[in-house]
């Protein structure tokens, strides 16, 4: 009997939509139990709060500054070496299913071999397996883009085609109009069968792909589902499951509109100014679109939908798992489960992403549920983690030496396991530059409950900008201490940490060649 | 509103160059993605590999400055778009100069990294001897 290990991810998925995190409104069972039979780590970071910088991160275990993909549209290098590319060759079977985003979306002459592979419905490119993966099979955000998914439902179904919300308008920019009930933007009612839904398609392919293996082989399948991500059009047939008019609001959610406005305002100047509708940093949230806008109603429609998404993905994540188990080999399988990045859902009255480093697109779900034939016990971890960390966790799980190029460490297994690792934080970064010449670069540290936010000089910000949170006091991260005086020993050791931490840029940067 | 120009220095006469260039329907042969180029009525329908298309309205075709404009009318909706191409001698050789405007922006990368491509193509073409042993064929086939 091989090793199986089974990664799990979905998109835009912040901590709190798992039941096991503290969430109350979707049922994610599933998730829930690998988390009481493993470790559940309560304070997990992205290097960087879009997709591809992300998953650039998870794939190699560097920093951003390391493998290079400094915002969305900057392709990983076709060089650039991966912890799947590892287990290939270590004698893995290797396959991905879902969303890969490695390389950009938007890409209209098909200059990169995910869109190419797409396209022609192949599950290589074209010298063999792709960034170490001997299968691929991919899927987006809808029935727009050049993915396995929507070449198959154009095949097969059409009809269903329509239902979906175009992420993108005519002119590329996401798409700021909206639907369903409120009007709420990337909303939409998807006739779509639950059936034919990409989520349960990439666990269909995913699937598939494992009736295929042996039971002597070791295999890494990283299982990626596109959601919850934006549009938030889940198949109307489960709209039932959460009836938008039943929720609370979010408490990230300030209901007055001058304490929203006071809050922002006690923030660098970009959060105020895209409040208000005055400035457009980046591609990732609709540029035309004014969250000063959007209203109490929107807000839980949006969230709604986004638990709906959540109850697909776990059980949906529970079929794959039954589909192991009923092979037996349930109890040589390690699981690893989490997202790429976080999602504001309303929390100071805003959504989607964006140069924003607070919990609600930091804090990600991040579980590992050991191979039961391994020893160890169920332990939850509160000392920071980052996602840099997932590919040497996978070299430890094989037994296979971390390499040098990797800046992660093996997830530790206990809170004990964790204080030996001797981190002085985990860093998260952003970089921007918008085509129409914005320019914005943050970098944070996380560490002893403490969140510190540098800013550098770009077209809002003059360099001298921060922000500092305590996570433990401030949970909500609503009271910045950056300019108080009492916090500014521990200001000043953040800093220093954060500067000792993080990599030199590199001397030439990648070019950004799409905005996603 | 973004701007872009990416050049290339090719070893070619410029009139060798602007044949090429200004020859509406034969850009799918240098911009590597593009399968197809036909022009009726002034407007040039573009093939994607993809399976899209694009839809270009040619504004004007200037022999004498050696510039080719044109504007992307469709599918896509830009509020503005205007694309360039402008040669230039130097000595023996010739400058490609290839501009784009366009608002919104979101295709400004895509598009600079794609032009970026075709200006390798359009050299490798016209340096490779490919074109000029095909542009001197054409006779004798008729022949």
């Amino acid at each position: 009997m091989g090793r199986k290990i089974l990664f799990v991810t979905t998109d835009q998925q912040r901590y709190d939509a798992l039941g096991c995190n503290g969430g109350v409104v979707a049922r994610t069972p599933v998730a829930d139990t690998l988390a009481a039979d493993g470790v559940r780590y309560e304070r997990a970071h992205p290097q960087n709060v879009v997709c591809m910088p992300s998953r650039a991160t998870m794939l190699t275990g560097q920093h951003i500054r390391n493998h290079g993909v400094w915002m969305n549209g900057v392709p990983l290098p076709a060089d650039a070496p991966t912890v799947a590319g590892l287990l290939h060759d270590s004698g893995y079977r290797t396959g991905l299913f879902g969303k890969a985003h490695f390389e950009p979306f938007l890409d209209p002459f098909l200059r990169f071999p995910e869109n190419r592979m797409g396209v022609s419905g192949a599950t290589q490119d074209e010298t063999g397996p792709h960034r170490g993966f001997e299968r691929m099979e991919f899927a987006g955000h809808g029935a727009a883009g050049f993915v396995h998914y929507v070449s198959w439902l154009r095949d097969n179904h059409p009809e269903q085609m329509a239902g979906y919300f175009p992420v993108l308008d005519m002119t590329l920019e996401v798409n700021s109009e909206g639907g369903g009930d409120t009007g709420a933007p990337q909303v939409k009612h998807n006739p779509v069968p639950r059936g034919i839904y990409h989520t349960d398609w990439v666990a269909d392919r995913a699937i598939s792909w494992l009736d295929g293996l042996d039971s002597a082989e070791n295999w890494f399948c990283w299982l990626s589902f596109p959601d919850p991500h934006h549009p938030w059009n889940p198949p109307a047939s489960e709209l039932h499951r959460v009836p938008w008019r039943d929720l609370n609001l979010p408490a990230g959610y300030p209901t007055d509109p001058s304490e929203r406005e006071r809050l922002l305002d006690s923030k660098p100047a970009h959060w105020r100014r895209w409040y208000d509708g005055d400035l457009v940093s980046n591609y990732e949230a609709p540029a035309r679109w004014v969250p000063a806008t959007l209203t109490p109603e929107q807000v839980l429609e949006v969230n709604a939908m986004v638990h709906i998404q959540n109850e697909l993905v776990d059980e949906a994540l529970g079929r794959v798992l039954s589909a192991v188990s009923d092979k037996g080999w349930d109890n040589d399988l390690d699981v690893i489960y989490t997202t790429d990045h976080g999602e504001f859902q309303g929390d100071f009255g805003l959504l989607f992403k964006g140069p924003y480093h607070v919990d609600s697109l930091m804090r990600l779900p991040l579980i590992w549920r050991p191979a039961p034939s391994t020893t160890g016990q169920p332990a939850v971890v509160t000392t920071p983690v980052g996602l840099m960390d997932l590919a040497p966790t996978f070299c430890d799980i094989a037994g296979l030496e971390v390499p040098d190029w990797m800046d992660g460490i093996p997830l530790p297994r206990s809170e004990i396991d964790a204080s030996n690792h001797g981190r002085a934080g985990v860093i998260t970064e952003w970089d921007s530059l918008h085509p129409n010449g914005t320019e914005v670069h943050l970098q944070s540290i996380v560490a002893d409950q403490m969140l510190c936010t540098r800013y550098e000089a770009g077209t809002c910000h003059d360099g001298t900008e921060g922000e500092l949170y305590d996570l433990a006091e401030d949970p909500l991260q609503r009271v910045n201490l950056w300019d108080d005086p009492a916090a500014g020993p521990r200001k000043v050791e953040l800093l220093e940490a954060l500067e000792d931490t993080i990599p030199d840029r590199p001397t030439h940067p990648l070019p950004a060649e799409a905005a996603v | 509103m973004a701007e872009f120009t990416n050049e290339i220095l090719i070893d070619a006469p410029a009139d060798e160059v602007w044949a090429v260039v200004s020859a509406a329907e034969r850009q799918a042969e240098w911009f590597p993605g593009m399968v197809s180029s036909t022009v009726e009525d002034g407007i040039r329908t573009i093939g994607t590999v993809a399976g899209g298309f694009l839809l270009e309205k040619i504004l004007s075709v200037d022999h004498e400055q050696m510039r080719f404009d044109y504007t992307i009318t469709g599918p896509l909706q830009f509020d503005h778009h205007l694309g360039s191409l402008h040669i230039e001698s130097e000595g023996n050789a010739s400058r490609v100069s290839y501009t784009q405007e366009l608002r919104p922006e979101a295709l400004t990368y895509a598009l600079r990294a794609a032009t970026g491509d075709a200006l390798s193509a359009l050299k490798d073409l016209l340096e490779s001897g490919i074109y000029s042993r095909g542009f001197q064929a054409v006779p004798g086939e008729e022949s």
